[in-house]
């Protein structure tokens, strides 16, 4: 037994110097690269910032029509999104696809690996193994030392977070996706971990599934304290969606007025920036934590 | 309307083969036993059903809170108790739109199936909702989206759509000379192909945020609407309603055939119009507060043709009732079954409404194939 183990023990320098060059994906498949890929395509805004976060954005070649940030992204060429044009991904000749697992479809999957374009999906299903994936990709494409940097950045910002909102009571919040009819967001879904680890508790924790309709009646029951509007860049709540929401005057987060607007951007995006909106989210939910020029609800 | 004397014109209608006709002779006293029968069973329905949603709210409780708001107004209450905004400004104002709209749905079906003596004609078939639904999904890609019923935009589109298609599908039959059945029928099927494309355009072109809670709103959505956009809705609706009803006995003669219903009087091409623009308006109206919930204008006129008869003196104000009871029910099951979260009552129209129109068709083959 205790010869075994050791074994296993020595054998590992001598497998470093074979893993480093196959990498798994998180469908489960190996892909081995001879060389570190120069030519990237990213199918997903995430891996798009991911990609530009570790110092690797002028590798990449083709990006979807989503990718807006940063800016530098938006001059790329486009292939598309969940359909992407497959002509287009074989005209950029790319070394490397890097996939997002909720939004491929099997069959532009299929299509890549007859076409023989080394395809990597990545699927990042927490705040944590968003840092792993960002260390995994930079790995892969040979900036380990950037993509440490990176992920170790977001660990520390959320060990930080986590020290702030401890213990704290954790505020009643209500996510709308769409007001009419109420859309927001249950368990298993990204953002509803995001609240969480923000301090705060979901008023749809007991829907039963990501992105329910809400019933109007369980939100007025559950008395939310916060509310939370998702925008584009640009707009912010209209003031026909705040004019909606008065009617509901029992509400506490009506009552004091406690509506807010977050970028969608940062919170849909499993990539770099979702620190980031973690960090407007505690802003949000625990106002208290923070000084009192940027305290102000936002109405 | 003329209840007192029997005729006997609409037993004698071509789609009632093999009804029993001294059962569906409609008299004044048979007319008033139904409608209070009805009515009494409607009032049941919307009673029973304030019962039933995501918070539990028992009867007591609800009386209880009823008798608090005599004697106090709502002023202090609205603020105290979650349960009355639940009971009075969720639930209540939900049900009756409900009702409104399932009453709705059932009386355009009555008349535009006796105007085209066919049983499927139905707003869907002929492409009226969906050209209220593209009215609707233009007005939220150019921006009245975000609050369906508060911006007027909305209905206003959703009427012009479902004009619009029953424009194009009038002045295409029209074309031929008068208004044969299946070419009216047959443009119906294309137009409603065609505008469902274009409602994927747009859906497509949408900020992504936005197509999403636009697809599930037209997915059939009873939202709680307040009670001044609630009773506008009623004016229309019973202005609507009013005027399919007071054609009750055109539509009668119609059944006939359209050259005995001319030799015997009836203006059979200004009926018509009146039946479409009618039918447009009140389509549209709950197309705009409701998205798209099918089945109902399709399947309660039939099953109340099988227990009252065909006579449109009663066919059309029975069904706008079993209709609206329909949907309360339907909507009721949409609230409660995944409860906190809410089905689309689209879904459950269809799942409840194809198998019993299915049932239907089996029991009396002869009396749908007019």
């Amino acid at each position: 037994m205790k010869r075994r183990q050791q074994g296993i023990l020595t054998g590992m320098p001598f497998m470093a110097n074979v893993v480093p060059r196959t990498f798994v994906d998180d469908l489960g498949r190996k892909l081995y690269m001879a060389k570190v890929p120069n030519r990237l395509v990213s199918l997903a805004p995430s891996i798009t910032e991911t990609l530009y976060a570790i110092g690797l954005g002028d590798r990449v070649v083709g990006v979807t029509e989503f990718c807006d940030y940063p800016l530098e992204a938006r001059s790329k060429p486009k292939v598309g999104y969940a359909r992407p044009n497959l002509e287009t991904i074989v005209a950029l000749q790319p070394d490397l696809v890097l996939a997002p697992r909720d939004f491929i479809r099997p069959d532009v999957l299929a299509k890549l690996e007859q076409l023989k374009i080394p395809t990597f999906i990545v699927e990042a299903k927490t705040v944590e193994d968003i840092a792993s994936r960002i260390q995994m990709i930079g790995r892969m494409l040979g900036q380990p030392e950037s993509g440490n940097r990176v992920a170790m950045e977001q660990r520390r910002r959320l060990m930080e977070l986590k020290a702030k909102t401890e213990g704290l009571p954790r505020p009643r919040v209500l996510y709308v996706l769409n007001s009419q009819p109420l859309i927001t967001v249950g368990p298993g879904s990204f953002i509803d971990q995001l609240i969480e680890m923000a301090g705060g508790v979901n008023v749809a924790a007991r829907a039963p599934s990501p992105y329910p309709r809400l019933s109007m009646e369980a939100v007025l029951a559950q008395d939310p304290q916060v509310i939370i509007f998702p925008v584009g860049t640009s707009e912010g709540i209209s003031p026909e969606e705040q004019t909606l929401w008065r009617r509901w005057n029992t509400i506490a987060a009506v009552k004091t007025g406690s509506f807010h607007q977050i970028a969608s951007d940062l919170l849909n995006r499993p990539g770099p920036r979702i620190i980031l909106g973690l960090e407007k989210l505690v802003e949000i939910i625990h106002p208290e934590q923070f000084t009192s020029s940027d305290s102000q609800p936002n109405r | 309307m003329a209840n007192g004397t029997t005729i006997n014109t609409a037993a004698t209608a071509n789609c009632t083969s093999g009804f029993d006709i001294e059962r569906s002779v409609v008299t004044h006293r048979r007319w008033l036993t139904v409608m209070a029968c009805l009515l009494c069973a409607s009032a049941a329905v919307v009673i029973g059903s304030l019962r039933f949603g995501a918070e539990y709210i028992s009867y007591t409780d609800a009386v209880n809170i009823f008798l608090l708001w005599l004697r106090n107004g709502s002023a202090g209450l609205e603020s105290a108790e979650p349960n009355f905004m639940i009971l009075m400004y969720v639930r209540l104002p939900r049900i009756v739109l409900a009702f409104m709209v399932g009453g709705c749905l059932a009386t355009v079906g009555v008349g535009l199936q006796a105007l085209l003596r066919n049983p499927l004609a139905d707003p869907y078939v002929l492409g009226i909702s969906s050209g209220a639904a593209l009215g609707a999904a233009l007005a939220m890609l150019l921006g009245a989206g975000v609050t369906a019923m508060a911006v007027l935009s909305l209905p206003l589109f959703a009427f012009i759509g479902g004009l619009l298609s029953i424009g194009i599908v009038y002045r295409i039959a029209v074309s031929y000379g008068h208004l044969p059945v299946h070419t009216l029928l047959l443009a119906g099927v294309v137009l409603n192909a065609v505008f469902s494309a274009l409602i994927m355009f747009i859906t497509s072109i949408m900020d992504p945020n936005r197509s999403f809670g636009m697809m599930s709103w037209l997915m059939g959505t009873l939202l709680a609407p307040d009670y001044p956009a609630l009773g506008a809705l009623a004016v229309y609706v019973g202005v609507g309603t009013a005027v399919l009803a007071s054609q009750s006995s055109a539509l009668n003669i119609l059944t006939l055939g359209e050259e005995s219903a001319r030799s015997l009087g009836v203006e059979v091409e200004r009926l018509k119009k009146t039946i479409f623009v009618t039918a447009a308006l009140l389509t549209g109206a709950v197309v705009s507060v409701s998205g798209l919930i099918g089945f109902v204008g399709m399947v309660i006129p039939h099953a109340v043709r099988l227990f009252v008869g065909p006579d449109h003196r009663l066919l059309l104000p029975a069904s706008a009732l079993v209709g609206g009871m329909f949907l309360v029910i339907a909507d009721a099951l949409a609230r409660t079954l995944l409860a906190p979260s809410e089905i689309p009552v689209g879904v459950v129209t269809a799942l409840a409404g194809g198998p019993i129109f299915l049932y239907l068709l089996t029991r009396r083959k002869g009396g749908l194939a007019s």
